[in-house]
């Protein structure tokens, strides 16, 4: 994973890069050419990914505070996964995507899992078709070079499904879409396809248009996923991979009956996934260090987990260990921010020390005036400071006569809120009802500075 | 007719118009209905309504069809939206706010015709609607939502991620019977779920209010949009009541008990059921037996005594007993079958129940109502008479006040008959339409900490700043500054109600989840808690605390005077010692607040000479011994009163500013208490008062907070057990004490007492 500056990157590469990172979300390409640091912990999901690739299992618990790049390793991990001919799913969980849950949000966590669904050919997500058509054509492949019927192939290969859980219906999901794709039937497959995907809500619905009894629904969510992980398999991938982002969610549920019985199909991984029992089934869950510590709402609340979950009591003072289930990135410091922002200026003048708009005098002086407009969080928690910097390089290439050191100075950095709870604008009163009683009285300006700092 | 904007006329040929403007399938049930023309009302709510954008109160009487008055222009811009073409979007359109799940049930049924013409479904959702029904909203929200704000505090808990999507098409608010929710912890709680509304839709939606008329429309305008009070558009109609009243005010002598010898202490005073008890309660078996009825009580230990006795008349009749008690400390199964009961026509049914659970139960419309000891507010009284009479029927309304027998001894209060005054001011006040001033000034900190879980749990966690900016600053709860919420974040981390994570947001502590995830949660309301009497560890009874109670000041209970010894909130418990002094007046805790309009009507009544017609012959005999009591006092110019070794002051004042004087005067060091309508003063000479009064009276008013920190008791609404003092101070000064108007009120009592 190391990269040379003096590679050239691909236009498409460098725009999508710099796109999703100046809109402050996480790029899904690229990521080897701004990754700093963290080498290790790389090491230690790669040794994971290869296991899974074997027909192993594996699961992973990244926990970092908020904006120390846990969604950024997640993808990069995740772009390596797909490099191996793994098939990954990615979702993050939001109150209405969970593990567990009995009013629908475990079936839209599956859901979210499946639309993500990328292989190497497919990184993008929407992969489950091209899975499924693999899974065909692979069969069609072996039927030409043994002279059996695909049919029985197929038939034979889905026999090893049914073992598994709910795999009877499974089997007769994939059956249908041979089905359709030998009968010409495009309704069939489509419907097979949106089967596997969860979205068939009724049992009524799946009855009528595929002839099953059952559909994926809150209590098989992660019954499906072993399937899938066998199915991928036996498509020609070399495994799943699971990736879980914003696992604070659970952390966050007021229910503590839901957030417990979220915690309790994690323990049913971590057993399964240590036991050996889920084959070619990879999980990556990152979340912040109070989902997996607090005493009374997180992971550790739940003394099944806290027991697998503890870290190794040597690993302190400077020790690691990389083969514990818990993975912790540090935050980054000045120094590695530092090597971040010339990679950034790196990708942005195309691998071309040339086409370089700053010189590294000019990184240094605007994280100066990083460090005195928002403090430490501009190392720690990088994504508003990558954004400035990415809109000053952006100013800089369009406007070569500019300089730098005029414009740091005036750079602004946004703050970020929950949009919902902030107060409705005064414009959207009527705008003749304001004209017509001057006296209208609104309140004062709170002072309230001493709430956005609030600690108990 | 009053803040009139242009856009609303009065023009009668507008008006006349107002008919065609409404959408053609509303017109169609118009015509179903057999109606001539719109009332009214209805014709001058059209325009403001299909506007759109105006918040509007419609305030008329009863059956005088203010409902349909906001529902016809609402239907119709609903169902002009729907024939526009087009894809209908999802979400509800209406939503329709009632406090009682008896008048939603009543809406649903009424609102299934007229909405079906217009192709738009009904749905409502309160505690008892279950299942399909249930489920309907949150797979396709759609049409007209009935809810109760519980309810809608419930959607808001458990479904928060989903409320942008059920609301995200509302048009209309409609908020049913607002006059009962202005000022009170439910009301308080209704703002900010409309509020909550409105911040998850991001827009302003129009509130349309259904309301009783009010003299002055300030607090109901400013209630239902805070802030924009001044630009809400008041439909007042002229219409007058159309519903017939009967009216009429039984007195009661209470000649059972003697009071010459010390009855022995620990005999309650319930237990032992004296003469007018039993008078009241055979005329309430002869008269309401066989019909359905509510008899209201101000307390519970009463509720329990009313129904014994009935009972027990009820047996000597050999006839089956048709009088159930309903009050806040029965099992709820028993609460739901006398409900079940009442509800049913075939069974006769009489409900004897207490104040504080008029407004959260369902037991429909009765026969009559009646009332039990003096009434305490003209709403209140109203409030329950309204139960009466909705068929169509005259409400009937019997109020029954019993005043004690009066020999040589007989303290002045009692002399005074102040109860049977206090009831017929209020009646008299309620004939003239007057209403109490809502009591505004409240912080509403309990609902507040409600609030502040409940947006917690909607968001998964919120931030301090959000929670403040939402709630209070852009939110109902103004009156709470960024100090004061700041106080309230510590004092609830402090008893586990929220935690914070590491990156600041605040969730819901180990006490704050349980809270959270019990049903009870999305009620703000709860009915007033009674303190335990204990005296050498022997339980005296219990009391509804309503008046300030300091360590040291003076009680009645029991016919019977006690200093406080000593008070622990905690448990609820009040310990007393038998106080020495002469026999004290039988004063009756009403359970609520007093306005200053009823006590100056009282003194008025003592001043006149009239007899009002709806007096029985007992309780004009009564009346009349009041007022050669107030001329025997000179009570027309004197406000105190010496009674041997105490002084008696009449403030003539409601309770907020009474009660400010008592504690007042306790921290000036004169030992006091008060009873009902006068404060005693112990052990003081009127020289002495008079030095004491004039030295409150020399200072500048004093600091509300202060004085409320000398009160031991703050507790009052459901989550108040989480604040700490200062903030329980804080909201008890706001709520409970005046005193700008105590030190004017003092004034008047110096100047009087200088005349004598």
């Amino acid at each position: 994973m190391t990269d040379d500056p003096t590679t050239a990157i691909r236009p498409r590469d460098r725009d999508t890069l710099l796109q999703a990172l100046r809109t402050g979300v996480v790029p899904r390409v690229g990521q080897q050419y701004i990754q700093v640091g963290r080498a290790n912990e790389v090491q230690a999901l790669v040794s994971d990914i290869n296991r899974i690739a074997d027909g192993g299992s594996g699961v992973r618990f990244v926990i970092g505070e908020y904006g120390s790049g846990k969604t950024f390793f997640l993808n990069l991990v995740r772009s390596i996964a797909l490099q191996q001919k793994l098939v990954t799913v990615h979702a993050d969980l939001s109150p209405d995507r969970r593990l567990q849950a009995t009013g629908g949000q475990a079936r839209s966590l599956y859901a979210e899992l499946m639309r993500n669904m990328a292989t190497r050919a497919k990184p993008d997500g929407g992969a489950m078709s091209n899975v499924v058509e693999r899974f065909i054509s692979e069969a069609l492949k072996e039927a030409q070079e043994t002279g059996r019927t695909p049919e029985s192939i197929i038939r034979s290969r889905l026999d090893q499904l049914t073992e598994l859980t709910g795999g009877y219906d499974f089997a007769e999901v994939v059956a249908k879409y041979w089905q359709g794709f030998d009968t010409g039937n495009e309704q069939l497959k489509m419907d097979a396809v949106r089967w596997l995907r969860g979205e068939f809500s009724t049992r009524t619905d799946a009855r009528a248009a595929l002839g099953v009894r059952t559909i994926i629904d809150d209590a098989n969510v992660y019954d499906q996923l072993k399937l899938l992980a066998l199915f991928v398999r036996l498509a020609g991938f070399s495994g799943l991979l699971v990736c879980l982002d914003e696992m604070v969610n659970l952390y966050k549920l007021a229910n503590s009956q839901a957030r417990n019985s979220n915690y309790e199909q994690i323990l049913r991984i971590i057993n399964d996934a240590t036991q050996g029992t889920a084959n070619g089934l990879g999980f990556i869950m990152g979340g912040t260090p109070d989902f997996l510590m607090d005493p009374r709402r997180g992971l550790y609340s739940y003394s099944a987990l806290q027991s697998r979950l503890a870290e190794n009591s040597y690993a302190t003072n400077g020790l690691v260990d990389y083969t514990g289930p818990v993975i912790r990135l540090a935050n980054l410091s000045p120094e590695d921010f530092y090597v971040l922002l010339t990679k950034l200026r790196n990708v942005q003048a195309g691998g071309d020390p040339a086409n370089y708009t700053i010189t590294d005098d000019g990184i240094r002086s605007f994280m100066g005036h990083c460090a005195t407009r928002i403090g430490d969080s501009y190392f720690r928690t990088p994504r508003n400071s990558i954004k400035g910097f990415l809109d000053l390089l952006a100013v800089l290439e369009q406007n070569p006569d500019q300089d730098w050191s005029d414009l740091i100075p005036q750079l602004e950095f946004e703050t970020e809120s929950n949009p919902d709870l902030e107060p409705l604008p005064e414009a959207d009163l009527p705008d003749k009802v304001t004209e017509i009683s001057p006296q209208v009285t609104v309140t004062e300006p709170p002072q309230d500075d001493e709430l956005t700092s609030f600690r108990l | 007719m009053m803040n009139s904007l242009p856009s609303v006329s009065d023009d009668p040929a507008e008006i006349g118009r107002a008919f065609d403007r409404l959408d053609g399938s509303v017109k169609r049930w118009i015509w179903d209905q057999g109606w001539t023309e719109l009332r009214d009302t209805q014709a001058r709510a059209v325009a403001p309504i299909l506007d759109g954008q105006l918040d509007v109160i419609i305030s008329a009487a009863t059956a005088s069809g203010k409902t349909e008055a906001a529902w016809l222009p609402i239907i119709s811009a609903l169902a002009a939206q729907r024939s526009e073409g087009g894809e209908v979007l999802a979400g509800v359109k209406a939503l329709y706010v009632s406090p009682l799940k008896a008048l939603i049930n009543d809406q649903y049924n009424r609102l299934q015709s007229l909405c079906e013409l217009a192709g738009l479904p009904v749905n409502r959702r309160h505690g008892d609607v279950v299942g399909a029904e249930r489920r309907a909203l949150s797979t396709a929200p759609d049409g007209v939502l009935l809810i109760t704000p519980e309810s809608l505090e419930a959607l808001f808990v458990l479904q928060g991620t989903h409320i942008p999507a059920i609301f995200a098409s509302l048009s209309y608010v409609v908020i049913d019977e607002m006059h009962s929710f202005i000022g009170s912890e439910r009301g308080a709680q209704l703002q900010s779920l409309l509020n909550r509304i409105e911040l998850a839709t991001r827009r302003r939606i129009p509130r349309i209010g259904l309301s009783a008329t009010f003299a002055d429309f300030t607090a109901a305008s400013d209630f239902i949009r805070p802030n924009y009070g001044p630009e809400v558009c008041i439909i007042d109609s002229a219409d007058t009541d159309t519903t017939d009243l009967q009216l009429q005010l039984r007195g009661y002598v209470d000649a059972g008990k003697s009071f010459d010898a010390d009855p022995p202490p620990d005999v309650d005073e319930d237990e032992v059921h004296s003469v007018d008890k039993r008078a009241i309660a055979e005329h309430l078996f002869n008269t309401l037996r066989g019909k359905d009825n509510l008899v209201f009580a101000n307390s519970r230990a009463a509720v329990e005594a009313y129904t014994d006795l009935l009972e027990q008349i009820s047996v000597a009749h050999r006839v089956p007993n048709e009088f159930m008690p309903h009050h806040g400390n029965l099992s709820k199964q028993f609460r739901e079958d006398v409900e079940r009961r009442l509800k049913a026509g075939d069974t006769p049914t009489t409900a004897v129940c207490t104040s504080t659970l008029e407004m959260g139960i369902d037991i429909g419309s009765a026969d009559s109502v009646a009332q039990i000891g003096a009434p305490h507010s003209v709403s209140a009284l109203r409030q329950r008479l309204g139960r009466s009479g909705r068929r169509g029927q005259p409400s009937v309304l019997r109020i029954y006040v019993s005043e004690p027998e009066i020999d040589s001894r007989t303290n002045i209060l009692d002399r005074l008959r102040s109860d049977l005054f206090q009831a017929t001011a209020i009646v008299e006040l309620m004939l003239e339409k007057w209403y109490e001033p809502p009591n505004v000034a409240g912080l509403h900190l309990s609902t507040l900490i409600q609030q502040v879980l409940s947006v917690i749990a909607q968001h998964s966690g919120a931030f301090a700043k959000q929670l403040f900016s939402a709630l209070c600053s852009n939110g109902p709860f103004r009156h709470v500054t960024a100090e004061m919420f700041t106080q309230l974040l510590r004092d609830l981390a402090e008893h586990e109600i929220i935690t914070q994570s590491t990156d600041g947001t605040l969730l819901p502590g180990r006490i704050g989840e349980a809270l959270l995830n019990h049903y009870s949660f999305y009620a703000a309301f709860q009915s007033v808690e009674e303190y335990r009497l204990m005296a050498d560890s022997r339980v005296l009874g219990t009391i509804p605390v309503d008046y300030p109670i300091l360590v040291g000041s003076m009680m009645i209970f029991a016919g019977k005077r006690w200093r406080v010894v000593a008070i622990d909130a905690p448990s609820k418990t009040i310990q007393l010692t038998r106080a020495a002094g002469g026999k004290a007046p039988v004063f009756h805790s009403s359970g609520g607040e007093i306005a200053d309009g009823i006590r100056q009507k009282m003194r008025h009544l003592y001043e006149s000479d009239c007899v009002p017609a709806y007096l029985d012959h007992e309780s004009v005999q009564l009346v009349q011994q009041g007022r050669s009591t107030y001329r025997q006092y000179r009570l027309a110019t004197g406000q105190v009163v010496q009674a041997g070794n105490d002084c008696i002051i009449f403030p003539w004042r409601g309770s907020r500013i009474t009660n400010t004087i008592s504690v007042m005067l306790t921290v000036g060091g004169i030992k006091t208490g008060v009873d009902g309508l006068s404060i005693s003063c112990h052990d003081v000479q009127l020289d002495e008062l008079y030095a004491a009064l004039a030295d409150i009276s020399a200072m500048d008013p004093p600091d509300g907070i202060e004085l409320a920190s000398e009160v031991p008791m703050k507790i009052f609404d459901k989550n108040d057990q989480f604040l700490g003092e200062r903030l329980l101070s804080q909201a008890y000064a706001a709520r409970d004490l005046d005193p700008v108007g105590a030190t004017d009120a003092i004034s008047l009592i110096l100047d009087s007492m200088l005349q004598d």
